[in-house]
């Protein structure tokens, strides 16, 4: 969802990280959609150099994709390939998430993981002769990309780099300019609908589809080849840890995809996997949701279902895990060091517990972790709070009837069922209307004496975007906050010193602890 | 606290004097009330239903109230103004706004007692039914008149409302092995006492999440973070 407020946000945070000028273009890209370079000049009014920089650094920071469109040629000349740039909102507003991002690998892998990551955040894309080769690369060329570790040797990075690869938290980089063919007219009369939805759906599919097109095949995405060259000078090629017997084809794709006698080492680029680091953080997210309600033995249990279930996960946004029998889930409970102790009849009693609420669905005897419920029940807490503290307790308990039952409800009932005096009750729906929480709709009844009713509901969807943008409001108005209090605090020469960096620190962790939790809300509303 | 009405139904009482001493605008008066049974009607919906000057249809109410046939009761709906009804009905629930209602307004007090004791049975009982609650509250003699299964029901489904309470399905086994599978019964929420506040959600946690000035703010307008009062007390350490 690329909401009003979403863009702003975006645009806020690509200025802090890159300027001005690369914001400008950036900015262009997620209000008009997919452009060529000559239109975002003329859009930006930059000139053609500043255009191209900037779409480079964009580009290196993966916040935009370019792709060939293929279109039909004037004057039956055939067809004609353009160059378009299309801005990936995802990946920008994953440039929050960093620290959260080092923070997972931090817990499952090794400090020397954790660095490598952060050099590959830093600088959005690297090669592995990049990340490995400190001494050739940077220092005399004046552009070394790898963070300070004199002492570590060349296998240790490789190492890390591997580990990292293998808990797919880096992936091979998409191509640089995917060719998107036109769509058959099959394609396009499977898609017809509604006038808006298609338009939806259209704009959805083409990023989509760009993606599709530019993401490494399935076999390659987390794959490292690599090129020994043995001692009488031929060429010799090897398999790193991470190539398994029979994978000679797939050898021969990377083959045509790289540069004749190149290997991964020099050409292959590489990048944070913002999908699997996502995925972590969902899990995460799911686990201390459910810890809020359950005890220790259900998280256990919670825990080792997510672990079991990981890798099958085709997307980030999967409704259910995959279903899992009562031994499989005890085997990996055990496995754990908190679960060592767990007994099966504990296991059943925790997953009866992980029931109600529905966090954990059984059907014949295979469990299987509902997503989607925990999901929706955190979003529904998430607004409910913001109810309960911006129009007071009685709109909180009319809001919670409202989203419970889901359908159109009259002012009346709604008083009755909320214990509100009948004649306050109006004034309450009518302000959460306003602020567009509440859908209304008017029933006119006519007879003997005309009636007007009013009824009401809450509309799931529109709620979510909405909430979503006063989000992306919130985190852009905690930025610009701090950016005032921090100039602020130049011109209050009057205070002492001391008092001012004391109110500052205190300003800043504030602040901090304000955006991290936000952006978790915002992951809740956008990226789960 | 025994404001409690009975049942919904038309009660006919024994009337008050007979209607033959009556004048005729008087029975006039009295026939279209009382032709609203249990409804009743207000002073202005007189007029519109019967052609006599106001000060005549004020002299005969005064005269109906003073021989008993008719009563003045609260209308929920116009508290301010008076509402008539035949002596022999009882008002309806939409004017009296129903069993939580005393003199037109929400027996909000009795409300929040009858409330966190149906909180307090069903924590004790850690799974109840609607009847396990009823059956409680009964024995337990809160209130001087009897609750109905139905009036039950209404106060756990606001526990629910405030969130002090989750409605579920019993699966028959563990914690509601006494109970039949597929019966709804309610079970108290987390480890918070009653009335303790739900979680802080990320949003409504500062200032921009409970402003009420949110869709007017904008970065550089007369609403916005650096002029914003809400912000100036939340940094104010």
């Amino acid at each position: 969802m690329v909401t009003h407020y979403g863009i702003k946000y975006t645009v806020n945070l690509i200025t802090t990280h890159f300027g001005d000028l690369v914001a400008k273009v950036c900015e262009c890209l997620l209000r008009k959609g997919p452009l060529t370079l000559r239109v975002i000049v003329r859009f930006t009014e930059l000139t053609s150099s500043q255009v191209k920089n900037s779409l480079l650094v964009l580009i290196q920071h993966n916040c935009v994709q370019a792709f060939i469109l293929e279109q039909s040629g004037d004057d039956g000349d055939g067809a004609k390939l353009n160059t378009q740039y299309i801005a990936l909102f995802n990946n920008i507003i994953h440039r929050w998430r960093f620290p959260k991002f080092l923070t997972i690998v931090s817990q499952k892998l090794d400090k020397q993981c954790v660095e490598l990551l952060e050099a590959l955040l830093l600088h959005g894309r690297l090669t592995l002769k990049q990340m490995t080769d400190p001494a050739k690369s940077g220092q005399n060329e004046g552009n070394s990309f790898i963070i300070p570790w004199d002492d570590l040797i060349l296998d240790a990075v490789l190492e890390a780099f591997i580990k990292l690869l293998n808990a797919h938290f880096i992936e091979r980089c998409p191509a640089s300019e995917p060719v998107l063919r036109k769509p058959t007219e099959e394609a396009s009369a499977r898609r017809r609908g509604p006038k808006s939805a298609k338009i939806l759906k259209e704009k959805e599919t083409l990023e989509q589809r760009v993606l599709e097109a530019a993401a490494p095949s399935k076999a390659l995405r987390f794959l490292l080849v690599t090129q020994t060259e043995p001692a009488d000078g031929g060429k010799d090629e090897s398999n790193s840890s991470s190539m398994t017997p029979g994978e000679k084809r797939k050898h021969d794709a990377l083959e045509s995809e790289s540069e004749c006698g190149a290997t991964d080492e020099q050409v292959v680029l590489w990048r944070a996997n913002f999908e699997e680091l996502i995925r972590r953080l969902r899990h995460k997210f799911c686990t201390e949701n459910v810890k809020a309600h359950l005890d220790d033995g259900a998280i256990i249990v919670l825990g080792a279902m997510l672990e079991a279930t990981r890798s099958a996960e085709k997307k980030v946004k999967t409704e259910n895990s995959v279903p899992l029998s009562l031994n499989s889930i005890y085997e990996k409970v055990i496995k754990n060091e908190e679960g060592r102790n767990i007994t099966f009849d504990r296991l059943r009693a925790s997953l009866v517990q992980l029931s109600c609420p529905p966090f954990v669905k059984a059907v014949n005897e295979s469990y299987s972790i509902d997503f989607k419920k925990i999901i929706e029940l955190a979003q529904n807490e998430e607004v409910e709070s913001i109810v309960l503290k911006r129009y007071g307790r009685d709109a909180y308990r009319m809001f919670r009837l409202l989203s419970n039952t889901d359908c159109l409800l009259e002012t009346d009932k709604i008083a009755d069922a909320t214990f509100v005096e009948k004649k306050d009750t109006p004034k309450i729906l009518f302000k959460l209307w306003k602020d567009d929480y509440l859908h209304m709709e008017k029933l006119q009844l006519t007879g003997v004496r005309q009636s007007q009713f009013l009824l009401w509901r809450v509309n799931k969807d529109t709620l979510r975007e909405h909430v979503l943008d006063e989000m992306f409001h919130a985190a852009l108005n905690l930025s610009q906050r701090v950016a005032y209090e921090l100039e602020q605090e130049k011109e209050l020469l009057n205070i002492p010193q001391d008092k001012r960096v004391n109110r500052l620190r205190k300003v800043r962790l504030l602040w901090e602890s304000s955006q991290m939790k936000l952006d978790d809300a915002i992951m809740l509303f956008h990226d789960f | 606290m025994s404001r409690l009405q009975g049942p919904n139904s038309l009660k006919r009482k024994r009337p008050g004097s007979t209607s033959d001493s009556l004048t005729e605008h008087e029975r006039t008066v009295h026939d279209v009330i009382q032709s609203k049974q249990d409804m009743g009607m207000s002073q202005r919906d007189m007029k519109r239903e019967i052609n006599l000057p106001d000060n005549l249809v004020t002299k005969c109410l005064k005269s109906l109230l003073s021989k008993n046939l008719i009563k003045e009761v609260k209308n929920i709906q116009s508290r301010g103004r008076k509402h008539f009804i035949s002596v022999e009905f009882e008002p309806s629930t939409e004017i009296t706004g129903g069993a939580w209602y005393v003199e037109g307004s929400l027996d909000t007090e009795y409300i929040n007692v009858l409330k966190e004791q149906c909180w307090r049975k069903i924590y004790g009982l850690k799974v109840a039914t609607l009847e396990g609650v009823t059956d409680a509250i009964k024995r337990s003699n809160v209130s001087q008149v009897e609750l109905s299964k139905q009036q039950i029901e209404e106060i756990v489904k606001a526990l629910v409302l405030d969130n002090e309470v989750m409605e579920v399905k019993s699966s028959g086994t563990g914690e509601f092995a006494s109970i039949p599978v597929g019966k709804v019964c309610y079970k108290c929420i987390g480890k918070r006492g009653y009335g303790g506040e739900p979680k802080v959600g990320a949003l409504a946690s500062i200032p921009c999440g409970v402003c009420p000035q949110i869709s007017h703010c904008t970065p550089d307008g007369i609403i916005s973070p650096k002029t914003c009062v809400y912000y100036q007390k939340w940094l104010d350490f």
